[in-house]
């Protein structure tokens, strides 16, 4: 393979950085890096975009892959990790060597940061399963807002769909300022300026949270009273959306 | 009474009982909620313990006197009964929010115990039946309520379970003299045996109380053995004793005994997931848990001689006997050792925790320092003074059993 001394750029979006990925891998070109097009180069580096004219779709990629590569390098693509696209073309460069076998090569560098990465993005999630906080709006909607490192929105609210089946519900992504919304068919991620403003809090709201902040405050025993250890496991930057401790100091 | 006060009183009975977990269910899917094979915690009590049921009773009126209990019928405390209505009333809108994961339901004893149970099986059948409710429930079985009552209240809920609350008779005579052994017994065998797969799907769990009564850790890792044989138990919860109640029968203790709970949680774990049993741990001679070193670093400075153990080489039941490797790391050192050396770079790079293990371990025929040092006395020396380390930060794991 021949080392290029190029930026690749991709348009941002999932299936164009895979099939740019493999273009790569099929001319053989080591790229420098692989940025989205919004990238701001630097006076000593060069940018180029290619033409992905011949795609494939996912359907092909999970054949052509597996199912559990196609995670990891979902996982991967969701990740806040600066370099996560060049991590993505190594990690697709052994998997075509070694199959699902990769999971157990970790003596491989980028094979190790890949899998440390799915975990840390997989781990998020889980605990966002756990912190969200729905609360429920006059028309009866359900909605939740989260902060999270990784855009785990789409995930997440994959999880929501199957426990909330019976519900209309939105969540909001308030750093990337993107909404999730269910309506009891399909997830659909809009921006925030599509969105129109959030309606007031149901009449029941108040009492509710009020109950659970006192079951909350109820259901610790003081004698093995343990802030380190509840810190260690619901670190603060989760508590500003956790009712029953935001606002506590 | 108004429902806030109700769920203080109720919350505030049932909070003493330590089963929380939500995991192990078949996915049971209903119009709202579902079960999930990998439990989730919705928050953590200022304890540090893991919320994930809605955790009340059903009535903290109770017809027994049980010493160490804070709802005994000689307590002269304020007394509240949820009407099945409030119970869904509040799962349905904790579980909507995401507050929590599902219900645990227990009761003090009112009128008798089928009459109890009657009224948890009519909130909790009311739960599902009405609200077409699919998320996690564990009820507590009331000794002595009859077959056909467990078998209704099994059909409902994910777990089922009874609490031996001592670990000997003699403790329970003491303690509970309106409780004996066999009614609990009953139950588990009720549940052990009905085969139906809509029945309890998560299986029975129990609890003891540690340090109320004067059994040793033997005893204790005894009866849990026993019970993890002849009932198929997936948990025995330990929960240390706090006293709530004054009684020339109870010990007077300044603090709940953390660190031996702590203790009997580890070894539990390596009964269950280990292959190790109560034999190898403890003995007549050794009946309580070293309270300075976790019950698997301890067994391996008692068999030192079975160490170091090499990395590339070792059975996966080898390696899990290694202090610092669990089973995700055991199974990923078996996995790949096929393609490649190991070595202790490696392991690290496999996300393989090394703090306590390196110190039992060759890799390749390497030590991680001078093989000379491979002494008991380096070894124990160097664990201990990792966990003062630990503890001085106060940053006791409770709930993370192993630092693996
Ligand atoms: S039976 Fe005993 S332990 Fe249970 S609530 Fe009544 S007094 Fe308490």
């Amino acid at each position: 393979m021949n080392r290029e001394e190029f930026i690749y750029l991709y348009d941002g979006s999932f299936t164009n950085l895979l099939n740019l990925c493999i273009l790569l891998i099929k001319k053989r070109i080591i790229p420098l890096n692989i940025k989205s097009e919004e990238y701001q180069p630097n006076l000593l580096e060069e940018v180029i975009k290619l033409d992905c004219t011949e795609t494939i779709n996912v359907e092909e990629f999970v054949r052509l892959f597996s199912k559990r590569i196609f995670k990891t390098i979902y996982y991967l693509f969701i990740s806040n990790d600066i370099n996560k696209e060049l991590i993505i073309y190594y990690f697709l460069i052994h998997s075509l060597k070694y199959k699902d076998k990769i999971y157990y090569m970790r003596n491989l560098k980028s094979v190790a940061k890949a899998l440390k990465i799915e975990k840390y993005v997989g781990r998020e999630n889980h605990k966002f399963k756990g912190f969200l906080r729905f609360k429920e709006l006059e028309n009866n909607v359900l909605y939740a807002e989260i902060n999270p490192e990784n855009n785990i929105l789409f995930i997440l609210s994959k999880h929501f769909e199957t426990r909330l089946a019976n519900e209309y519900f939105i969540i909001k992504d308030v750093g990337r300022k993107i909404l999730s919304v269910y309506d009891k068919k399909n997830i659909y991620i809009v921006s925030e300026d599509e969105f129109l403003p959030i309606t007031n809090l149901s009449t029941n709201e108040k009492f509710i949270q009020d109950l659970w902040k006192s079951f909350y405050k109820t259901i610790g025993i003081k004698e093995r009273k343990n802030n380190r250890c509840r810190m260690n496991f619901m670190p603060k930057k989760y508590w500003k959306y956790i009712i029953e401790v935001s606002d506590e100091k | 009474m108004n429902l806030k006060e109700k769920l203080t009183i109720l919350a505030d009975s049932a909070k003493y009982d330590a089963s929380c977990s939500s995991s192990g269910s078949k996915n049971r899917q209903n119009k709202i909620g579902n079960t999930n094979v990998a439990g989730i915690c919705h928050s953590f009590s200022s304890d540090g313990r893991c919320i994930s049921l809605l955790k009340i009773l059903m009535t903290n009126c109770c017809i027994f006197d049980c010493k160490y209990c804070l709802n005994r019928r000689s307590n002269s405390i304020k007394r509240a009964c949820f009407t099945p209505e409030e119970v869904c009333e509040l799962v349905i809108n904790f579980y909507r929010r995401n507050y929590i994961e599902g219900l645990f339901l227990s009761s003090g004893i009112i009128k008798s115990p089928d009459y109890t149970m009657n009224l948890m099986i009519e909130a909790i059948s009311l739960l599902r039946n009405k609200y077409h409710f699919g998320g996690y429930i564990h009820a507590k079985a009331i000794p002595g309520a009859s077959e056909a009552l467990l078998k209704r209240l099994g059909n409902l809920v994910d777990r089922l379970s009874a609490n031996v609350e001592l670990p000997t008779e003699t403790g329970l005579k003491l303690l509970a003299p309106n409780k004996d052994n066999e009614k609990v017994s009953k139950i588990m065998n009720y549940v052990k045996n009905n085969k139906s797969r809509r029945f309890v799907p998560a299986g029975q769990s129990t609890q003891m109380i540690i340090g109320a009564t004067r059994e040793s850790d033997l005893d204790i890792m005894n009866k849990s053995e026993n019970m993890y044989n002849s009932y198929h138990l997936k948990r025995v919860f330990y929960s240390a004793y706090i006293p709530v109640n004054s009684d020339k029968m109870l010990p007077t203790i300044k603090k709940p005994p953390l660190v031996r709970e702590n203790r009997l949680y580890q070894a539990d774990w390596l009964l269950r997931f280990y292959n190790f049993k109560v034999n190898d741990i403890l003995d007549k001679d050794n009946p309580n848990f070293n309270l300075l070193l976790d019950p698997k670093a301890d067994w391996a400075l008692r068999h030192l001689n079975e160490f170091p153990k090499e990395i590339n080489k070792a059975s996966y039941n080898d390696l899990l006997k290694i202090p610092g490797i669990g089973i995700t790391s055991a199974k990923r050192i078996v996995s790949s050792r096929r393609y490649f050396k190991i070595t202790f770079n490696d392991l690290s790079k496999m996300g393989i925790v090394l703090k306590r293990a390196k110190y039992f371990i060759t890799c390749d025929g390497k030590y991680f320092t001078d093989i000379n040092f491979f002494k008991k006395s380096f070894i124990e020396r160097n664990l201990v003074l990792e966990d003062k380390v630990k503890d001085d930060t106060k940053k006791i794991e409770q709930l993370v059993l192993f630092n693996e």
